[in-house]
């Protein structure tokens, strides 16, 4: 310890280190943050470690992180099977003769999604060696401001110097703390993207939108799911449009165990798992056995093993994440951080990525620019997806008061609905708007076929400050989902029947 | 004169009608032919003989004097439809004139049912993949009948929609062919009956050309778009010419969905008034998903026999001067399908003393107004942007306009935002990178462009790609063109037509965060 301080002393003095730049953590943040740096002429190094899950259901993982390896990436691929789910339901009202039954194979589909996922481990990979950054995978933990000590798998260490070092090592799920039985029976969303069997009959503990699509891919491919709900489904997001991404998954065959909290969990001598829960309204307690258990009850900051209290880096008490300043800076001196270790940040790929690049420019000197957190557009991928960008109309009313919004709405149907004789009633679009002046958007949210193909061109009308006049002064684009956005004329408050008739 | 059907009670029509559509067949635009579109020919003949005969309780009164009102339409379809419901809505006695089925070209054949057939054959795509995806579906076929019987259940459950909601807006629907008058004042009749309004509008809409066979022999053994929608059967063996956007949707919908498809094209790529990356991708999409695609080549004749239609095609490749022209036929065709433009439907309309241009399209101003006062067009008549959201949005500013004293309504035609539901789907909007270019220098045009497989195809043995280019122009990079062909491309870009209409710059796309994983992510993301 005091060796390699002396030693970032003597190089401080010198002004040379190994690195300029040393990031641990090769997720999305982390990798765009080290390419973007290197392109600038910075020497870079990434250290990329993974633990295995406590249930050991994956030993180790690739680079690329939560959305390469256990988020958005498998996650949309098996959305993306559920849908096939379906898509086969209504391919028979468009005239396909399909022999009955139709089943689904999940060592198939896992085959398939995991070859993706290695191969963009590879892609990450070679784009490293492209751009010169040098990948270690080390076990990096801080040891001063400019020294990094790297572990490897075997116990090796290696000690890295750096001008500056980022920390980007995300977060992974979490086991509840007081229920039997839940860490030794229990999965996390981290195994079942790579789960060799299909988890079966399951139950879904939390309703976040993890929980959520998880949930809602698994009843896609056909398994019996339950989502087991304490308080509310996908809190933080507009809570109209939550109702309606949980009716429709309860139309779809989801089951929904309402004010409902896990009491523990017992493995029975067949191998099923009991689980026993309360009904907080009743009180009564209520049993039933499943092949899995999947805890979606939140995610973790990842900074055990990284040493910040010995040098002071400052905590959220609550959450454990980092506490950061606008420029991604922690409270000791030529560290950084972003991405879901950020208190406050949003966790999502696109933001990291973009904080990232942003932080890597400004430490190479380019530029000034800070990263806008504002405005960042998301969707869920559900089986009925939803899309948003913006305010929810909860907290417009909170900053902006009822009556000075308005909130445009329609209730749609797709015409690829219509044939396959779906219901529509969830498919749904809400502007919520400044009542007066010009009318500024406020939110935007949409729940239907395509939500994320849908928002993102909105949330760029949204991002250069559209107006409801702006959407409907564009001409539509017919038959299409997204034409319903710019069709929106009937607002909450006149009290009119928001449904869409005809063309 | 007054208005003097304005605020009169409810229930009491201005007008006693009985008429039948007679006109209909005779002022049919193109020859019948019973022997390749049997169906059309039943359901008009039904249609006439039995004719649309409605009585009401107001008296007679002289044929010759004209029924008045505040607005007449001619022609039920999107724009009519659309312009009529806002006048009535702002308190205007309003007429709608149709000769067919209410909802025009979008809902009986052209949006609505090609939509349907699309997404039919998404279906057809989507089960070559599920066998990747881990679903085993054995053994599935297709049929055609099935799919029709829905898809004109929902086209009459619109018709029927249609008809109520101008029901409820005490809009009057009169059935028949207009035809107008000589009248000092513009009056039009409907079967011997004359109406009248301080405003007219015409939005009868436009049919699919034709050939006749003193241009091709055999022309008419073909059908048009039209007569796709009246197909019972999936055809076997398709011959499809043309290389505009109704060309590619119909040869992709039918080869995807089983039949084997030719496309005639006259030079070597289709969509050619579309970005020349668009051009040239699409020609590629449609060789790639197996449609026989013959460049440099026109139809000379059609003739029959008995085992279907013999189309002789004749290929000259204009860059090699020394080729002979050569001339094939393909045999065995069941369905030719003439897919070469559309033409404004104004034949027995009467329209003396409005201009027209050469192709007979109705000439408008920004306004909508016609050369003759008082009289005003709509929607594909005018022969500009011929798109569904553009005749609606028109037809609603007009009303605006003529009963809100809104002097400044009116549309904006510029950056229309238009999908072509191909296979993948293409969606585009402003300015291709040639019209830029022309428009503002070599020099001052920046163009970005993307291609990659969309993730959905990261796990299926079948691949397309998606491509994506934005044109800017000028120092700040103005976006003032989009292009894509894609998965998804038809739901991606209204939001981004938005923001181009807003005057968004590059800048403005970079600052956008992405949603991830989609395809449409890579637009805020391209460098």
């Amino acid at each position: 310890h005091n060796f390699s301080f002396f030693l970032s002393f003597f190089l401080f003095l010198g002004g040379k280190y190994d690195y300029d730049l040393v990031v641990i953590g090769g997720g999305s943040g982390g990798l765009a943050c080290s390419k973007e740096a290197a392109q600038f002429g910075q020497k870079v190094a990434v250290l990329d470690y993974v633990d295995p899950t406590v249930k050991g259901k994956i030993k180790i993982w690739g680079l690329g992180g939560t959305c390469v390896n256990v988020g958005c990436i498998p996650k949309k691929l098996i959305h993306q099977a559920a849908l096939f789910g379906t898509a086969l339901k209504d391919a028979k009202k468009y005239g396909w003769q399909i022999s009955e039954p139709v089943c689904h194979d999940w060592a198939t589909m896992m085959e398939g999604v995991q070859n993706h996922v290695r191969s963009l481990n590879w892609g990450h990979r070679v784009q490293l060696q492209d751009k010169k950054v040098k990948y270690l995978n080390f076990k990096g933990s801080l040891v001063d401001e400019h020294t990094v000590k790297g572990l490897t798998k075997a116990g090796k260490e290696t000690i890295l110097t750096a001008k500056n070092i980022v920390i980007v090592t995300g977060g992974r799920p979490k086991y509840p703390t007081n229920i039997p039985g839940a860490v030794e029976h229990g999965i996390t969303s981290d195994d079942m993207f790579w789960l060799k069997k299909s988890p079966g009959k399951t139950l879904v503990v939390g309703a976040s939108y993890v929980a959520l699509e998880c949930a809602g891919f698994l009843t896609g491919i056909g398994l019996d799911t339950t989502v087991m709900v304490r308080s509310i489904a996908l809190r933080g997001f507009d809570q109209q449009m939550a109702g309606l991404v949980t009716d429709y998954m309860e139309t779809y065959g989801t089951k929904f165990a309402w004010k409902c909290v896990p009491k523990r969990v017992d493995k029975l001598s067949s191998g099923a798992l009991q689980v026993t829960w309360t009904d907080t309204q009743t009180g009564g307690e209520h049993q039933d056995t499943y092949d899995s258990v999947l805890w979606a009850v939140g995610r973790a900051p990842e900074t055990k093993a990284l040493g910040l209290d010995k040098l002071g880096v400052k905590l959220n008490q609550e959450t454990g994440k980092i506490v950061l300043a606008t420029d991604e800076s922690t409270s000791v001196p030529n560290i950084y951080a972003l991405g879901d270790i950020g208190e406050g940040r949003p966790e999502l790929t696109p933001t990291a990525i973009k904080a990232g690049k942003l932080l890597a420019r400004r430490l190479a000197g380019q530029s000034a620019e800070l990263m806008n957190y504002d405005n960042v557009p998301t969707t869920v991928f559900t089986p009925l997806e939803y899309g948003c960008v913006g305010l929810s109309e909860e907290e417009a009313e909170k900053r902006h008061g009822k009556d000075n919004i308005e909130v445009y709405h329609a209730f749609y149907k797709p015409l690829e609905f219509t044939v396959a004789e779906r219901d529509a009633s969830q498919c749904y679009i809400k502007v919520v708007c400044k009542r007066f002046g010009d009318q500024t958007i406020l939110g935007l949210h949409f729940t239907g076929p395509n939500a994320g193909e849908v928002m993102q061109g909105f949330a760029m009308g949204f991002q250069c400050g559209a107006t409801y006049s702006h959407l409907s002064q564009t001409v539509g684009i017919h038959p299409t989902c997204a034409e319903e956005v710019v069709k929106v004329n009937i607002t909450k408050h006149s009290g009119l029947d928001a449904t869409v008739t005809g063309c | 004169t007054q208005h003097n059907t304005r605020g009169l009670p409810q229930g009491r029509q201005p007008e006693n009608r009985k008429h039948a559509v007679i006109g209909f067949l005779l002022t049919l635009p193109f020859p019948v032919r019973p022997t390749h579109t049997p169906t059309s020919f039943l359901v008009m003949a039904v249609f006439t003989q039995h004719g649309s005969i409605r009585r009401n309780m107001a008296s007679d009164r002289a044929a010759s004097q004209a029924t008045r009102f505040d607005f007449l339409v001619i022609g039920g379809g999107s724009g009519g439809l659309a312009g009529a419901r806002r006048a009535s809505e702002l308190g205007a006695a309003t007429a709608v004139i149709e000769s067919h089925k209410l909802g025009g070209t979008c809902v009986n054949v052209g949006c609505v049912p090609k939509k349907v057939m699309w997404n039919a054959a998404v279906h057809a795509e989507y089960l070559h993949d599920h066998s990747d995806y881990g679903f085993d579906t054995g053994n599935v076929r297709f049929s055609w009948e099935t799919l029709k019987a829905k898809r004109d259940a929902y086209v009459s459950h619109l018709n029927r929609i249609y008809r109520n909601n101008l029901d409820k807006a005490k809009i009057q629907t009169i059935q028949g062919h207009a035809r107008f008058t000589n009248d000092p004042e513009p009056t039009v009749e409907v079967d011997g009956r004359k109406y009248t309004a301080p405003h007219i509008l015409i939005a009868t809409g436009g049919l699919p050309s034709v050939l006749s066979d003193a241009e091709i022999p055999g022309a008419n053994l073909g059908i048009t778009s039209d007569g796709f929608f009246e197909l019972e059967t999936l055809p076997k063996r398709t011959v499809i010419v043309g290389a505009g956007y109704i060309a590619v949707e119909m040869a992709g919908i039918l080869s995807t969905l089983g039949s084997k498809t030719s496309l005639i094209i006259r030079q070597t790529g289709v969509l050619r008034n579309f970005d020349s990356l668009i051009s040239a991708n699409c020609t590629k999409e449609l060789q790639n998903t197996g449609i026989d695609l013959w460049k440099n080549s026109q139809v000379k004749s059609v003739c029959k026999s008995e085992k279907g239609l013999e189309v002789t095609i004749v290929t000259k490749d204009p860059e090699k001067k020394n080729d002979e022209e050569k001339t094939s036929t393909i045999q065995e065709v069941d369905c030719l399908l003439w897919a070469i433009g559309r033409q404004p439907n104004i034949s027995g309309l009467n329209i003396g003393g409005v201009d027209t241009d050469e192709r007979g399209h109705i000439i408008v101003d920004e306004f909508q107004n016609t050369s003759r006062p008082g009289i005003y067009a709509v929607g594909d008549v005018c022969g500009k942007a011929l798109l569904t959201p553009v005749a609606i949005a028109a037809g609603r500013k007009l009303a605006h306009r003529l009963f809100e004293g809104k002097k400044d309504s009116k549309l904006d035609y510029s950056c229309i935002p238009t999908v072509v539901f191909s296979h993948p789907p293409i969606g585009t909007v402003g300015l291709t990178e040639e019209e830029a270019i022309k428009s503002r220098g070599k020099e001052n045009v920046k163009i970005y462009k993307t291609s990659f497989t969309p993730m959905y195809h990261a796990i299926t043995s079948r691949k397309s790609q998606c491509i994506m280019k934005l044109v800017c122009v000028g120092k700040e990079e103005k976006v003032v063109g989009l292009h894509m062909q894609g998965l998804g491309c038809d739901e991606m870009l209204q939001g981004f037509s938005v923001a181009i209409k807003m005057g968004a710059t590059k800048a403005d796309f970079d600052k956008t965060i992405a949603i991830h994983p989609t395809s449409s992510e890579e637009f805020v993301t391209m460098r």
